[in-house]
Protein backbone atom coordinates (compact mmCIF):
# COMPACT_ATOMS: atom_id res chain seq x y z
CA UNK A 1 0.00 0.00 0.00
CA UNK A 2 2.28 2.77 1.06
CA UNK A 3 4.64 1.60 -2.46
CA UNK A 4 1.46 2.82 -4.32
CA UNK A 5 1.21 5.59 -2.44
CA UNK A 6 5.25 6.20 -2.88
CA UNK A 7 4.86 5.94 -6.48
CA UNK A 8 1.93 8.44 -6.87
CA UNK A 9 3.64 10.77 -5.19
CA UNK A 10 6.72 10.27 -7.36
CA UNK A 11 3.79 11.25 -9.99
CA UNK A 12 2.87 13.58 -8.66
CA UNK A 13 6.19 15.30 -7.46
CA UNK A 14 8.32 14.89 -10.82
CA UNK A 15 6.17 17.54 -13.15
CA UNK A 16 5.69 19.70 -10.53
CA UNK A 17 9.52 20.14 -10.48
CA UNK A 18 10.06 20.53 -14.55
CA UNK A 19 7.65 23.13 -14.01
CA UNK A 20 9.39 25.06 -11.03
CA UNK A 21 12.43 24.96 -12.94
CA UNK A 22 11.18 26.93 -16.00
CA UNK A 23 9.49 29.08 -14.33
CA UNK A 24 12.42 30.08 -12.32
CA UNK A 25 14.35 30.31 -15.50
CA UNK A 26 12.53 31.96 -17.75
CA UNK A 27 8.69 31.61 -18.60
CA UNK A 28 9.43 30.28 -22.01
CA UNK A 29 6.39 28.52 -23.25
CA UNK A 30 6.59 24.91 -25.43
CA UNK A 31 5.31 27.73 -28.19
CA UNK A 32 7.79 30.22 -28.32
CA UNK A 33 10.61 27.90 -28.41
CA UNK A 34 9.49 25.98 -31.13
CA UNK A 35 9.84 29.06 -33.15
CA UNK A 36 13.64 29.53 -31.69
CA UNK A 37 14.67 26.29 -32.36
CA UNK A 38 16.67 25.04 -35.73
CA UNK A 39 19.73 26.93 -36.77
CA UNK A 40 18.88 30.02 -35.90
CA UNK A 41 20.61 32.29 -33.31
CA UNK A 42 18.73 33.05 -30.02
CA UNK A 43 19.36 36.67 -29.11
CA UNK A 44 20.22 36.49 -25.38
CA UNK A 45 22.04 39.29 -23.82
CA UNK A 46 24.64 38.96 -21.39
CA UNK A 47 23.37 39.07 -18.07
CA UNK A 48 26.09 40.69 -15.98
CA UNK A 49 30.03 41.05 -16.79
CA UNK A 50 32.58 38.21 -15.62
CA UNK A 51 33.91 40.73 -12.84
CA UNK A 52 30.56 41.00 -11.07
CA UNK A 53 30.01 37.27 -11.33
CA UNK A 54 33.16 36.65 -9.55
CA UNK A 55 31.81 39.01 -6.59
CA UNK A 56 28.92 36.87 -6.19
CA UNK A 57 30.93 33.66 -6.10
CA UNK A 58 33.04 34.80 -3.61
CA UNK A 59 29.96 36.15 -1.72
CA UNK A 60 28.41 32.32 -1.89
CA UNK A 61 31.06 29.93 -1.21
CA UNK A 62 34.57 31.77 -0.50
CA UNK A 63 37.59 31.28 -2.14
CA UNK A 64 38.36 27.92 -0.44
CA UNK A 65 38.85 25.59 -3.95
CA UNK A 66 41.65 28.04 -4.24
CA UNK A 67 42.87 27.37 -1.15
CA UNK A 68 42.59 23.85 -1.43
CA UNK A 69 44.41 23.85 -4.95
CA UNK A 70 47.39 26.36 -3.19
CA UNK A 71 47.95 22.84 -0.60
CA UNK A 72 48.09 20.20 -3.07
CA UNK A 73 46.06 19.52 -6.12
CA UNK A 74 45.96 15.87 -6.81
CA UNK A 75 45.74 16.43 -10.51
CA UNK A 76 49.59 17.75 -10.17
CA UNK A 77 50.22 13.61 -9.98
CA UNK A 78 48.98 13.38 -13.24
CA UNK A 79 51.50 15.97 -14.89
CA UNK A 80 54.87 13.41 -13.65
CA UNK A 81 53.48 10.65 -15.00
CA UNK A 82 52.55 12.46 -18.16
CA UNK A 83 56.14 13.00 -17.88
CA UNK A 84 57.36 9.62 -17.71
CA UNK A 85 54.55 8.95 -20.31
CA UNK A 86 56.51 11.45 -22.55
CA UNK A 87 59.76 8.94 -22.53
CA UNK A 88 58.11 6.04 -22.71
CA UNK A 89 58.86 3.94 -25.85
CA UNK A 90 55.33 2.29 -27.06
CA UNK A 91 54.03 0.83 -29.89
CA UNK A 92 55.46 -1.14 -32.74
CA UNK A 93 58.28 1.72 -34.65
CA UNK A 94 60.42 1.53 -31.22
CA UNK A 95 59.69 5.22 -30.68
CA UNK A 96 58.04 7.41 -27.90
CA UNK A 97 56.99 11.16 -27.90
CA UNK A 98 60.37 12.05 -26.73
CA UNK A 99 62.44 10.85 -30.21
CA UNK A 100 60.59 13.62 -32.16
CA UNK A 101 59.57 16.31 -30.01
CA UNK A 102 63.15 16.75 -28.06
CA UNK A 103 63.59 15.42 -24.08
CA UNK A 104 61.02 15.40 -22.22
CA UNK A 105 58.98 16.61 -24.86
CA UNK A 106 60.00 20.06 -24.53
CA UNK A 107 59.49 21.14 -27.99
CA UNK A 108 56.16 20.77 -27.43
CA UNK A 109 55.83 24.51 -25.31
CA UNK A 110 53.47 27.14 -26.54
CA UNK A 111 51.88 23.92 -28.55
CA UNK A 112 48.59 23.71 -27.10
CA UNK A 113 47.83 27.15 -27.01
CA UNK A 114 46.33 26.85 -30.63
CA UNK A 115 44.46 23.84 -29.65
CA UNK A 116 41.18 23.00 -30.95
CA UNK A 117 42.60 23.77 -34.61
CA UNK A 118 41.35 23.06 -38.16
CA UNK A 119 42.87 19.97 -39.44
CA UNK A 120 42.89 19.32 -43.31
CA UNK A 121 43.09 15.29 -43.06
CA UNK A 122 40.41 15.02 -40.22
CA UNK A 123 38.28 17.87 -42.34
CA UNK A 124 37.18 18.68 -38.53
CA UNK A 125 38.41 20.25 -35.59
CA UNK A 126 41.25 18.60 -33.85
CA UNK A 127 42.03 18.63 -30.26
CA UNK A 128 44.81 18.10 -28.43
CA UNK A 129 43.35 14.63 -26.82
CA UNK A 130 42.95 13.22 -30.24
CA UNK A 131 46.02 14.59 -31.79
CA UNK A 132 47.42 12.73 -29.23
CA UNK A 133 45.81 9.31 -29.99
CA UNK A 134 46.29 10.36 -33.98
CA UNK A 135 49.85 10.35 -33.12
CA UNK A 136 50.08 7.61 -31.27
CA UNK A 137 48.67 5.47 -33.83
CA UNK A 138 49.86 6.93 -37.01
CA UNK A 139 53.83 8.00 -35.95
CA UNK A 140 54.73 5.45 -32.96
CA UNK A 141 52.52 2.56 -34.26
CA UNK A 142 50.85 2.58 -30.55
CA UNK A 143 47.15 1.51 -29.68
CA UNK A 144 45.27 4.59 -28.82
CA UNK A 145 44.41 5.84 -25.61
CA UNK A 146 40.86 5.23 -24.21
CA UNK A 147 39.57 8.79 -23.86
CA UNK A 148 39.52 9.87 -19.78
CA UNK A 149 41.86 6.70 -18.84
CA UNK A 150 44.41 7.78 -16.27
CA UNK A 151 47.22 7.64 -18.95
CA UNK A 152 45.54 9.99 -21.72
CA UNK A 153 44.51 12.38 -18.63
CA UNK A 154 47.94 12.39 -18.18
CA UNK A 155 49.67 12.91 -21.57
CA UNK A 156 46.68 15.61 -22.17
CA UNK A 157 47.40 17.09 -18.84
CA UNK A 158 51.46 17.03 -19.10
CA UNK A 159 51.30 18.91 -22.66
CA UNK A 160 49.12 21.34 -21.73
CA UNK A 161 51.06 21.99 -18.40
CA UNK A 162 54.09 22.73 -20.77
CA UNK A 163 52.26 25.94 -22.35
CA UNK A 164 51.27 27.10 -18.99
CA UNK A 165 50.70 31.12 -18.68
CA UNK A 166 50.45 31.64 -22.03
CA UNK A 167 47.81 33.06 -23.52
CA UNK A 168 45.41 30.96 -25.68
CA UNK A 169 45.73 31.83 -29.98
CA UNK A 170 42.92 29.96 -31.22
CA UNK A 171 41.73 30.51 -34.98
CA UNK A 172 38.87 30.70 -36.57
CA UNK A 173 39.77 31.85 -39.98
CA UNK A 174 39.58 29.93 -43.31
CA UNK A 175 38.18 26.31 -43.50
CA UNK A 176 37.94 26.18 -39.22
CA UNK A 177 34.78 29.35 -39.70
CA UNK A 178 32.04 26.43 -40.40
CA UNK A 179 32.97 24.62 -37.63
CA UNK A 180 33.41 27.48 -35.73
CA UNK A 181 29.35 28.49 -36.75
CA UNK A 182 28.53 25.27 -35.75
CA UNK A 183 29.78 25.32 -32.25
CA UNK A 184 27.87 28.28 -31.96
CA UNK A 185 24.75 27.12 -33.03
CA UNK A 186 24.90 23.95 -30.38
CA UNK A 187 25.45 26.35 -28.28
CA UNK A 188 21.99 27.99 -28.45
CA UNK A 189 19.66 25.84 -29.35
CA UNK A 190 18.09 24.52 -27.80
CA UNK A 191 17.06 20.75 -26.99
CA UNK A 192 16.13 17.89 -24.47
CA UNK A 193 13.38 17.28 -22.38
CA UNK A 194 13.91 20.29 -20.28
CA UNK A 195 14.00 22.23 -23.61
CA UNK A 196 17.30 24.09 -22.16
CA UNK A 197 19.78 25.64 -24.59
CA UNK A 198 23.82 26.00 -23.40
CA UNK A 199 23.73 29.81 -23.60
CA UNK A 200 19.90 30.08 -21.57
CA UNK A 201 21.96 29.19 -18.47
CA UNK A 202 25.29 30.74 -19.57
CA UNK A 203 24.42 33.60 -20.85
CA UNK A 204 20.92 34.71 -20.23
CA UNK A 205 21.06 33.40 -16.36
CA UNK A 206 24.61 33.75 -15.63
CA UNK A 207 25.13 35.11 -12.00
CA UNK A 208 21.87 33.48 -10.35
CA UNK A 209 20.64 30.60 -9.14
CA UNK A 210 19.55 27.20 -9.97
CA UNK A 211 17.74 25.60 -7.50
CA UNK A 212 21.08 25.93 -5.03
CA UNK A 213 23.77 26.27 -7.51
CA UNK A 214 25.04 29.52 -8.70
CA UNK A 215 25.40 29.31 -12.33
CA UNK A 216 28.76 30.26 -14.17
CA UNK A 217 29.80 32.85 -16.69
CA UNK A 218 30.75 31.35 -19.88
CA UNK A 219 34.28 33.19 -19.74
CA UNK A 220 37.46 31.51 -18.48
CA UNK A 221 35.17 27.95 -18.97
CA UNK A 222 37.87 26.41 -21.09
CA UNK A 223 41.19 27.51 -19.35
CA UNK A 224 42.04 25.09 -16.95
CA UNK A 225 40.74 21.73 -18.29
CA UNK A 226 41.60 18.90 -17.47
CA UNK A 227 40.53 19.85 -13.85
CA UNK A 228 40.32 17.73 -10.69
CA UNK A 229 36.60 18.09 -9.97
CA UNK A 230 35.50 17.94 -6.45
CA UNK A 231 32.35 16.06 -7.27
CA UNK A 232 33.54 13.29 -9.43
CA UNK A 233 36.80 13.15 -7.12
CA UNK A 234 38.62 12.68 -10.00
CA UNK A 235 40.43 14.46 -12.98
CA UNK A 236 38.28 14.81 -15.99
CA UNK A 237 38.45 16.70 -19.51
CA UNK A 238 36.55 19.37 -20.57
CA UNK A 239 34.15 16.81 -22.73
CA UNK A 240 33.40 14.78 -19.50
CA UNK A 241 32.29 18.29 -17.88
CA UNK A 242 30.13 18.90 -21.47
CA UNK A 243 28.27 15.14 -21.21
CA UNK A 244 27.91 15.74 -17.72
CA UNK A 245 25.78 19.28 -18.68
CA UNK A 246 23.77 17.26 -21.23
CA UNK A 247 22.99 14.75 -18.33
CA UNK A 248 20.85 17.35 -16.75
CA UNK A 249 19.20 19.06 -19.75
CA UNK A 250 18.42 15.13 -20.32
CA UNK A 251 20.08 15.63 -24.00
CA UNK A 252 21.25 12.55 -25.46
CA UNK A 253 24.82 12.15 -24.70
CA UNK A 254 27.28 12.10 -28.02
CA UNK A 255 30.37 10.03 -27.18
CA UNK A 256 33.68 11.43 -26.35
CA UNK A 257 35.58 13.21 -29.28
CA UNK A 258 32.66 12.99 -31.47
CA UNK A 259 31.91 16.29 -33.82
CA UNK A 260 29.45 17.77 -31.77
CA UNK A 261 31.88 18.00 -28.89
CA UNK A 262 34.49 19.03 -31.01
CA UNK A 263 32.82 22.13 -32.55
CA UNK A 264 31.50 22.88 -29.29
CA UNK A 265 35.47 22.74 -27.77
CA UNK A 266 36.40 25.04 -30.56
CA UNK A 267 33.45 27.62 -29.64
CA UNK A 268 33.88 27.66 -26.31
CA UNK A 269 38.04 28.13 -26.34
CA UNK A 270 37.24 30.55 -28.67
CA UNK A 271 35.73 33.05 -25.89
CA UNK A 272 38.70 32.68 -23.53
CA UNK A 273 41.42 33.87 -26.33
CA UNK A 274 43.99 35.69 -24.63
CA UNK A 275 43.33 34.71 -21.11
CA UNK A 276 46.25 32.22 -19.88
CA UNK A 277 46.41 28.28 -19.74
CA UNK A 278 46.42 27.46 -15.80
CA UNK A 279 46.53 23.85 -15.66
CA UNK A 280 45.15 21.58 -13.51
CA UNK A 281 42.72 23.54 -12.23
CA UNK A 282 40.42 22.39 -9.64
CA UNK A 283 36.55 23.39 -9.59
CA UNK A 284 33.79 22.14 -7.20
CA UNK B 1 42.12 -0.34 -9.38
CA UNK B 2 42.47 3.06 -9.56
CA UNK B 3 46.28 3.84 -10.84
CA UNK B 4 48.30 6.53 -8.83
CA UNK B 5 47.39 5.05 -5.34
CA UNK B 6 49.79 5.85 -2.63
CA UNK B 7 51.72 8.86 -4.26
CA UNK B 8 52.36 11.55 -1.56
CA UNK B 9 53.20 15.08 -1.41
CA UNK B 10 54.34 16.61 1.71
CA UNK B 11 55.52 20.54 1.51
CA UNK B 12 57.02 22.63 4.34
CA UNK B 13 57.86 25.82 4.84
CA UNK B 14 61.12 27.25 2.36
CA UNK B 15 63.39 28.48 5.31
CA UNK B 16 62.61 26.91 8.60
CA UNK B 17 64.12 28.42 11.94
CA UNK B 18 65.06 26.83 15.42
CA UNK B 19 61.84 27.44 17.56
CA UNK B 20 59.63 27.85 14.83
CA UNK B 21 55.67 26.73 14.71
CA UNK B 22 55.20 25.72 10.98
CA UNK B 23 52.51 24.20 8.94
CA UNK B 24 52.88 21.06 7.71
CA UNK B 25 50.54 20.13 4.66
CA UNK B 26 49.78 16.61 3.30
CA UNK B 27 48.57 14.79 0.47
CA UNK B 28 48.07 10.94 -0.28
CA UNK B 29 46.15 9.35 -3.51
CA UNK B 30 43.72 6.93 -2.14
CA UNK B 31 39.79 6.22 -3.49
CA UNK B 32 39.18 5.90 0.15
CA UNK B 33 36.07 3.05 -0.87
CA UNK B 34 33.37 3.43 2.05
CA UNK B 35 32.07 -0.44 1.19
CA UNK B 36 28.38 0.63 1.29
CA UNK B 37 28.57 2.36 -2.30
CA UNK B 38 27.25 0.06 -5.52
CA UNK B 39 28.33 -0.24 -8.87
CA UNK B 40 25.39 0.77 -10.93
CA UNK B 41 25.77 -1.47 -13.64
CA UNK B 42 26.65 -4.69 -11.56
CA UNK B 43 24.79 -4.04 -8.40
CA UNK B 44 27.34 -5.61 -6.77
CA UNK B 45 29.03 -4.06 -3.21
CA UNK B 46 31.87 -1.87 -4.23
CA UNK B 47 34.23 -3.39 -1.27
CA UNK B 48 35.41 -1.67 1.60
CA UNK B 49 38.92 0.29 0.66
CA UNK B 50 40.25 2.65 3.56
CA UNK B 51 42.85 4.38 5.19
CA UNK B 52 42.24 4.03 8.61
CA UNK B 53 45.67 4.56 10.84
CA UNK B 54 48.24 7.53 10.21
CA UNK B 55 51.07 8.53 12.68
CA UNK B 56 53.60 11.08 12.28
CA UNK B 57 57.23 10.68 13.60
CA UNK B 58 59.83 13.63 14.17
CA UNK B 59 63.09 12.00 14.72
CA UNK B 60 62.46 8.59 17.01
CA UNK B 61 58.99 10.18 18.80
CA UNK B 62 55.77 9.75 17.38
CA UNK B 63 53.94 12.67 17.52
CA UNK B 64 50.62 12.14 16.21
CA UNK B 65 48.49 9.12 15.60
CA UNK B 66 45.22 9.00 14.05
CA UNK B 67 42.78 6.68 13.14
CA UNK B 68 40.60 7.42 10.40
CA UNK B 69 37.07 6.16 8.69
CA UNK B 70 34.62 5.75 6.03
CA UNK B 71 33.85 9.44 6.62
CA UNK B 72 37.30 10.79 5.16
CA UNK B 73 36.56 12.01 1.77
CA UNK B 74 38.92 10.45 -1.27
CA UNK B 75 42.28 12.11 -1.88
CA UNK B 76 42.64 13.45 1.61
CA UNK B 77 44.39 16.16 2.92
CA UNK B 78 45.51 16.40 5.93
CA UNK B 79 48.04 19.48 7.86
CA UNK B 80 49.35 20.08 11.13
CA UNK B 81 51.14 22.57 13.14
CA UNK B 82 55.04 21.59 14.53
CA UNK B 83 57.22 22.82 16.36
CA UNK B 84 60.88 22.81 15.41
CA UNK B 85 63.12 21.85 17.88
CA UNK B 86 66.02 19.78 16.50
CA UNK B 87 67.01 18.82 13.14
CA UNK B 88 65.63 15.45 12.05
CA UNK B 89 63.73 13.54 9.79
CA UNK B 90 59.69 13.94 9.44
CA UNK B 91 58.55 10.53 8.62
CA UNK B 92 54.40 10.48 8.21
CA UNK B 93 52.76 6.70 7.74
CA UNK B 94 49.59 6.02 6.45
CA UNK B 95 47.74 2.20 6.59
CA UNK B 96 45.20 1.54 4.96
CA UNK B 97 42.66 -2.05 5.86
CA UNK B 98 43.55 -4.00 2.82
CA UNK B 99 47.75 -4.05 4.38
CA UNK B 100 49.21 -1.67 2.22
CA UNK B 101 51.57 0.45 3.99
CA UNK B 102 52.63 4.50 2.22
CA UNK B 103 55.21 6.03 3.67
CA UNK B 104 57.69 9.20 3.02
CA UNK B 105 60.21 10.87 4.93
CA UNK B 106 61.35 14.32 4.37
CA UNK B 107 64.62 16.41 6.64
CA UNK B 108 63.46 19.12 8.54
CA UNK B 109 66.82 21.75 9.15
CA UNK B 110 65.92 24.58 10.94
CA UNK B 111 69.27 27.68 10.53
Amino acid sequence: MSKKISILLKMLVFPAAVMLVTGTLGSMTGAQAATQSGSKIEQLTQSMSYAEYQKRYEKYYGNFTAQMAENGNPADFLIDDGKDLANKVVGSKGKSCASCHGKDALKLKGAATTFPKYNAKLKGVMTLALQINTCLKNQMGAKPLKYESYDQLALTLYVKSLSNGMPIQVSIDGPAKPFYEKGKIAYYKRHGQLNFSCAICHVKYAGYKARSNLISNNKHHADHWPCYRLKWGKTGSLQRRFRGCMKNMRVKKPPFQSEELRNLELYLTYIDNGDRIQVPGMRM
Amino acid sequence: MPQGIGKIKIRLPRTVRKGQIITVKTLIIHPMETGLRKNKKTKKKIPAYYINDVSVYYGDQLITHENWSIAVSANPFMSFDLKVDKAAPLKIVWKDIKGGIYQKTVQIEPR
